[in-house]
């Protein structure tokens, strides 16, 4: 049962497409043209035309190509690079493994934004600092594109991008903020309305409430589990985590329990 | 929620045995000063007239290797069942350094020394590791027909009987804890040829070590009960030379939920090729479908490559519920002790063969004396002590990083650090929790938890965005 990789090599690269690999730097204002193949079926697809800022130029050995006309153009999108059956992507990059001579469309993640493996924060910048909440979005739509087209890893172009370079009060201004807000809130209504609601019926005031040991108990009886539970489902989380924590524990002593057991028996 | 089942510390489990009301041959021993525990020989040992005492390994891999090497050298009658002596074991193939000291291999049997790590995220951010390692240490990669030969014949030359047959079943005596009557083996003894039937035999020994792996013969005559086991599955590609260089030294691992919903995907070197694999639990069924995207994430680093073997076999998750009874133990992989988070084995199966030897040797005194369920113990209690922070550290890292893709992108980000290499390979190469400088542990534990907490927010994000 072995089955045997085929090499599918690729043609030397005819030296007009190729550009240099990596001494590549985003050439935005670069018209980058190149003179329509006969079969080159790919051309159509091209319906967004964006600066790409790694061409993968192919030989002229007829197959379709991923550079296209490009026109200079901030807005910033993936382009889907669609490449067709013998299509190699001349370079380091390799070609296409035909395995049983079936199909196989590869696709690369490619964004003018994404520059050696990593963002280029310097075109991120709004009003002179940069916009790290574009960057988050950008790394977002990396990883959401990743998760649903794996790609291979590669030396030549390895990713380095690592979220800490994005500054802690980014992440706080986006993602801890809105929740807090929102579980504030909710703690603001239940206190509210548990204040009145123990007025009412004891007839001791706010301020002579928070006197009282057992007020304040459960006023912080209240905070924590407004912090810990925050979902219906979180109750069931907690559970299944206590239990998952002492579940390979559990396993390992069984073989103590045997003895027990055991003892009794002689 | 609570446990029925209270944790205890392993120290002072055993309940102390029932005194026999017999003691005719009761000798009682201080404790030896190079070890913790009071060795007592137990109470109904009697004293072996004119032989000595007869044990059985069954199965002749890295666990029975070391054990009848350890039995042999300590006076005891060893015979070493194996099944297939050229077996070529599927296998990772990793050991830590610390193998090759204390077993004494000899460095020629290591085909590689790998001193560089490389993780991969699912978004396929790249991590090296090793830059913290000494130029000493390394991960010595070998093939398993080398190493397990190897331990089998300096077995046989410490005076180690090596049987080429396969255990067939056992006959257990009734009164196994008691007066020392002999388990009786039936086994089918290959005289050779290939494809021979083999000849059915019998052989009546006082102890038996079950070393048979995952599949084991001696737990399922022993009633040794289950473990869950996830499926390894692996290819060997010869690469072209120009790609074979980058894996001169150098190890990858590739984490993502397309290559294993609870595992890792892998290329590691070998002699002349690299083998690519992966492993899960929970779907074994899609494992095809894993194996094709490891493949394909490693497909530039393997193009041109031709797989020239392919190989599967199942690995415990944790040990099996009873790992031993009567004068019978398990060690290695048919005992179940395989770490999570790395999915490794050879070292403790390597070292199980050999404590649960040493236990035998001096519950007999060198094989003078008959061994009780009492001296296996031992050997048990002596195993949990010693490695169960091991254990229970990877498998809390294997439950908090291998279990969501933005989980494994904070595993790989941490791996980056300093610190956290230095900490791995000193655990991973010498087998020892070290605790670090607390100020530094702080400083990781924040950092982890800002991992976790960013790949967690932009998890979140990637639910709403749909590319």
């Amino acid at each position: 049962m072995s089955i045997s990789m085929a090499l599918f090599s690729s043609p030397p690269p005819s030296p007009t497409a190729r550009s240099p690999y990596p001494s590549l730097k985003p050439h935005f204002t670069h018209k980058f043209s190149l003179s329509p193949q006969p079969n080159n079926n790919n051309n159509n697809k091209k319906h967004f035309l964006f600066p790409i800022s790694t061409p993968k130029a192919s030989s002229d050995n007829g197959a379709g190509i991923s550079g296209a006309s490009a026109t200079v153009d901030e807005a910033r999108a993936e382009v889907k690079v669609s490449e067709a059956v013998k299509e190699s992507s001349v370079g380091p990059n390799g070609a296409v493994a035909v395995v049983d001579g079936e199909p196989i469309a590869v696709t690369k993640f490619v964004d003018s934004k994404w520059v050696d493996g990593t963002w280029d924060l310097n075109q991120f910048e709004k009003d002179g600092k940069t916009d790290w909440d574009s960057v988050i979005d950008a790394e977002v739509r990396r990883r959401k594109w990743l998760e649903e087209n794996p790609e291979t890893s590669s030396n030549y172009d390895p990713v380095v991008f690592d979220t800490s370079i994005i500054p802690w009060w980014a992440w706080v201004r986006r993602f801890h903020l809105p929740e807090a807000e929102l579980l504030n809130g909710r703690a603001a209504m239940i206190g509210f309305f548990m204040a009145y609601f123990v007025d009412s019926l004891t007839g001791i005031g706010l301020v002579d409430q928070m006197g009282n040991f057992f007020c304040k108990t459960l006023l912080f009886v209240a905070v924590v589990g407004v912090l810990i539970i925050r979902k219906n489902e979180d109750i069931e989380n907690l559970k299944k985590i206590l239990e998952e924590t002492s579940f390979y524990d559990k396993q390992w002593q069984a073989a103590w329990q045997d003895e027990t057991s055991n003892s009794t028996k002689k | 929620m609570t446990s029925s089942i209270a944790f205890k510390p392993f120290i002072g489990l055993r309940q102390s045995a029932p005194m026999k009301p017999y003691t005719n041959n009761q000798t009682s021993h201080n404790s030896k000063p190079n070890t913790k525990f009071t060795i007592r020989a137990s109470k109904t040992s009697l004293k072996l007239t004119n032989r000595n005492l007869r044990v059985a390994v069954i199965g002749g891999g890295p666990s029975g290797g070391s054990a009848a090497e350890t039995l042999a050298k300590g006076g005891i009658e060893t015979y070493l069942i194996e099944r297939k002596l050229d077996n070529c074991k599927p296998c990772g193939g990793a050991i830590p350094l610390c193998m090759v000291g204390e077993f004494n291999l000899p460095l020629d049997i290591i085909d590689r020394k790998v001193t560089e790590m490389k993780m991969i995220s699912p978004s396929n951010i790249a991590v090296l590791l090793g830059k913290t390692l000494k130029p000493h240490e390394y991960v010595g990669m070998l093939r398993r027909e080398v190493l397990d030969s190897f331990l089998r014949e300096r077995a046989q030359v410490s005076g180690a009987t090596v049987i080429n047959g396969l255990f067939l079943t056992m006959d257990i005596p009734k009164n196994a804890w008691g007066n020392g009557d002999p388990y009786v083996l039936h086994y089918t003894e290959y005289d050779g040829k290939k494809g021979g039937t083999g000849v059915k035999k019998t052989l009546e020994v006082d102890a038996i070590i079950g070393a048979d792996g995952a599949n084991s013969r001696v737990a399922k005559a022993i009633d040794a009960g289950d473990y869950d086991y996830s499926i390894a599955f692996q290819e060997r590609i010869k690469i072209p030379d120009d790609k074979m260089k980058y894996y001169e030294n150098l190890a990858e691992m590739y984490v993502g939920d397309d290559v294993s919903p609870d595992f890792y995907g892998w290329v590691f070197p070998k002699c002349d090729h690299v083998a690519v694999g992966t492993g899960t639990l929970t779907h074994k069924g899609d494992i095809k479908k894993y194996q094709i995207a490891i493949r394909n994430r490693a497909k530039n680093k393997i193009l041109g490559g031709k797989i020239v073997r392919v190989e599967a076999h199942p690995i415990p998750e944790h040990p099996r519920p009873r790992r031993l009874s009567g004068r019978v133990a398990l060690v290695g992989d048919a005992a179940g002790y395989v770490t999570k988070c790395s999915g490794e084995g050879i070292y403790f199966a390597a070292k199980s063969g050999r404590m649960c030897a040493e236990a035998i040797v001096e519950g007999s005194e060198w094989g003078k004396r008959m061994v009780d369920e009492s001296d296996l113990r031992n050997y048990l209690e002596k195993w949990d002590k010693t490695y169960w922070p091991t254990y229970k550290v990877l498998d809390v890292l294997q439950k908090v990083f291998y279990r969501s893709n933005p989980a494994r992108e904070a595993f790989v980000e941490m791996c980056a650090d300093e610190y956290v290499q230095k900490m791995t390979f000193d655990s991973y190469l010498y087998k020892k929790i070290v605790p670090g400088n607390p100020l530094d542990d702080l400083k990781l534990a924040v950092n982890t938890i800002g991992s976790l907490v960013r790949a967690h927010a932009l998890n979140k994000e990637m639910e709403k965005v749909s590319v």
